[in-house]
């Protein structure tokens, strides 16, 4: 959205675009304000927090605490968080275990295909620092290393109900952040 | 569809038939899948049949063999658990199998049962994890919900039993850590008989269903001969009629004076392997009351010292999946020199391109599933 | 199941018979457990031996040990039996050793299939080569270790 015209363009079609496209850009930045604004923002936040849907990615063994939790004494559903097979849908990422080098890449590239807004939970030490096998050959120490993380979720593996409370965290942390944070 | 077939529409714009088998396609499975665990298959595919399919995996590969060269033999007992973790018991009794050959101690008879009934709820909790995937897998909520539900039963079990809900590192070299707590006999034989009441219904529902049946009857066979010859182990084995089970052919801990049967099908299709698996979960169960009753008084643990003989050993045990197997080089010191470990999945992965020659990319998920190959375990 | 250990033996006497002057050592470790040690040309024919007229038709496994102390690889096959009921619990560990600074030994998949995996991973672990393997390739660790073959006893790792 640059305001300078150039000087040697005297093609009206150009001079109209460029004008178009600060009239656009400042409707844009208008739209992003209301939008941030008390009662909307609520309601976003709303939609958001409570139907979070994690791609269908089962790194390593918490995954069974994972399925566990989406079992049916734990339902993890109740807080809106439905597993779902396409990942361009999905909206949460579960990093559950420990992360190789050949995995670490596939990781990256799945975050990348889904759409924003898009949150990680690294679930179990292994995801947060490499835990029982930090000193193998073939992991990352982490998924902060590679990713943005949200919440962490200690265990080895973490029960259900310390899986149910990262979310509720999470759930915390959307409720308060903005609709379009700056960056 | 060939060319000589009189009613293709060769006369369609761009369109023209070919012959079978002269155009593959490449078709990259995973390893984000909606199942389970990190596996890729590299799938060729000659219209809708599958013609080849090659695992690639190595996607949870942690290089266990290495970290247990490097830490003493008490420590490792959680690394080698992690890889089948809903099947924690077996793996770790393979390992301290492997420790006591080497130390010849013998736990006592009371430790020996203990082993055993934390082995028996760990076959039925791993078999109904994996019957909850296959619901992922064949898309039925149902099957993936209910066996999910009913797991937590045993879970609550083996959490009175060991502290832990899944990792349990309750086998150590002499014994078991604890014994039993007071009023759990009680409580364990009202669950299991509340649960093969439940595997009726599962009978039922999931594999009387026609749904089920025209799916799975005749989808991805496995003959006997290639089973033999492939390594295949477990429930993949037995699905093909043959009666292999270490329980009974080498009978370790406390199975020799336990009475039960070795299930086998006949057929070796998806459904026979699948069969397998419900008939072994109510062994298990009528095997977890039976170790109630027959539970011999005395210690638990024998004083094993952490240390690793100078020999070789070979210590393998039943898990679900299969035969899991540690070669174990001694050197003195509380280190092993070379720990092999090979899992039972890691053993069934020679049989996937096998099942899955000639099936219907359709049905691929119902005949891989049905051999229980869980990619953690056979990466370790 | 007896305790006398008079299958085991009457498997190193035949074996024994057959090949008088390959085995270099045939010893019967404890009940159920035989190792036989042999040299590495030799390993086709006793290997079909094995198979046929012995019937163990079941490969159980295949591992690899660095004896860098002894400049030596040694290939251990876990062979069980599972037509011959009698002797389904006996584990044969069928060893060969190859140099370490040459590791080249004969790949076994045209007498057992399910041995190729195994044979690809003691090539990506260890670095031995195995002739006349259909997918000489690695297994696990393409994408994860780029290095030398990682379990050799002269890779260390920072924190041990």
């Amino acid at each position: 959205m640059s305001t300078q015209k150039s000087a040697q363009s005297d093609d009206p079609i150009e001079l109209l675009a460029d004008s178009l496209n600060v009239w656009v850009g400042k409707l844009s930045d208008i739209v992003h304000k209301v939008i941030d604004t008390e009662p909307i923002r609520n309601v976003i936040n709303w939609a958001r927090m409570y139907s979070l849907w994690p791609v269908n990615i089962t790194t390593a063994c918490c995954s069974a605490e994972f399925g566990a939790a989406s079992g049916a004494r734990h339902d993890l559903e109740r807080f809106g968080v439905l597993p779902i097979g396409s990942l361009r849908q999905s909206d949460l990422m579960v990093i559950e275990g420990t992360i190789t080098k050949k995995m670490a890449k596939r990781l990256r590239t799945i975050y990348d295909q889904m759409a924003v807004p898009r949150y990680v939970i690294a679930m179990g030490d292994c995801a947060i620092s490499g835990g029982l096998f930090h000193d193998s050959y073939s992991i990352v120490n982490g998924a902060h290393e590679f990713l943005p993380v949200d919440v962490f979720v200690p265990g080895c593996p973490p029960r259900p109900e310390a899986l149910e409370h990262g979310i509720i965290m999470l759930q915390e942390k959307i409720r308060k952040s903005k609709v379009y944070p700056e960056g | 569809m060939t060319t000589t077939d009189k009613h293709a529409q060769t006369d369609l714009p761009s369109m023209s038939p070919t012959e079978p088998g002269a155009q593959t396609m490449t078709l990259s499975v995973g390893p984000q899948h909606s199942g389970s665990g990190h596996m890729r298959l590299i799938v060729e595919l000659d219209g809708d049949i599958i013609i080849n399919a090659m695992p690639d995996p190595g996607y949870v590969h942690r290089g266990i063999e290495k970290i247990i060269e490097l830490r003493n033999i008490i420590r490792s007992i959680p690394v080698i658990e992690r890889p089948s973790i809903i099947d924690a018991s077996n793996l770790n009794h393979a390992w301290v199998r492997a420790i006591e050959e080497l130390q010849g101690v013998e736990p006592p008879a009371r430790g020996q049962y203990l082993r055993c009934l934390l082995n028996e709820m760990n076959r039925i909790m791993s078999h109904l994890y994996w019957l909850s995937i296959y619901g992922v897998f064949l898309g039925h909520t149902t099957m993936f919900m209910w066996p999910l539900g009913d797991r937590e039963l045993f879970i609550d079990l083996a959490e009175r039993l060991t502290g832990a809900r899944i990792t349990y590192s309750y086998l150590v070299p002499g014994g078991v850590r604890r014994d039993l707590p007071a009023g759990f006999a009680e409580e364990a034989v009202k669950r299991t008989e509340y649960f093969e009441k439940r595997l009726d219904e599962y009978e039922n529902i999931f594999f009387k269903n026609p749904l089920f049946t025209s799916r799975a009857k005749g989808v991805g066979m496995l003959s006997s001969e290639r089973a033999i010859a492939l390594g295949s182990t477990g429930p993949t084995l037995r699905g093909s009629g043959i009666d292999r089970d270490l329980r009974k052919d080498e009978p370790y801990a406390a199975y020799g004076e336990l009475d039960f049967k070795v299930r086998t099908r006949p057929d070796g299709d998806s459904y026979s392997r699948a069969m397998v698996h419900m008939d072994e979960m109510r062994e298990s169960s009528q095997l977890i009351r039976q170790i109630l009753e027959k539970l011999p008084a005395g210690p638990v643990r024998r004083k094993a010292p952490i240390v690793v003989p100078r020999g070789e050993a070979y210590g393998r045990v039943e898990s679900a999946r299969g035969e899991c197997s540690f070669y174990m080089i001694g050197e003195g010191g509380d280190k092993p020199y070379r720990a092999r470990y090979i899992t039972g999945s890691y053993r069934n992965m020679a049989a996937i391109p096998e099942v899955l020659k000639g099936v219907r990319l359709a049905d691929m998920p119902t005949s891989w599933w049905s051999i229980d190959y869980w990619p953690v375990e056979a990466d370790r | 199941m007896s305790l006398s250990q008079e299958r085991e033996e009457s498997l190193v006497k035949t074996l024994k018979e057959n090949f008088p002057t390959d085995i270099k050592d045939a010893t019967i470790l404890r009940r159920s457990r035989i190792d036989v040690t042999i040299a590495p040309d030799r390993m086709v024919e006793i290997a079909i031996f094995f198979r046929d007229k012995l019937g163990f038709d079941h490969p159980s496994g295949v591992s690899a040990v660095d004896y860098n102390r002894e400049a030596r690889f040694e290939i251990v096959y876990h062979l069980s039996s599972i037509r011959n009921v009698g002797q389904r619990d006996i584990v044969v560990n069928l060893k060969e050793s190859v140099p370490r600074n040459t590791p080249r030994a004969i790949s076994l998949v045209k007498i057992w299939p399910g041995v190729e995996n195994y044979e690809r991973e003691s090539l990506e672990m260890f670095g031995i080569q195995f002739d006349g393997h259909p997918r000489p390739e690695k297994l696990f660790l393409n994408d994860n270790w780029d290095g030398p073959p990682p379990m050799r006893k002269e890779i260390r790792f920072p924190t041990d």
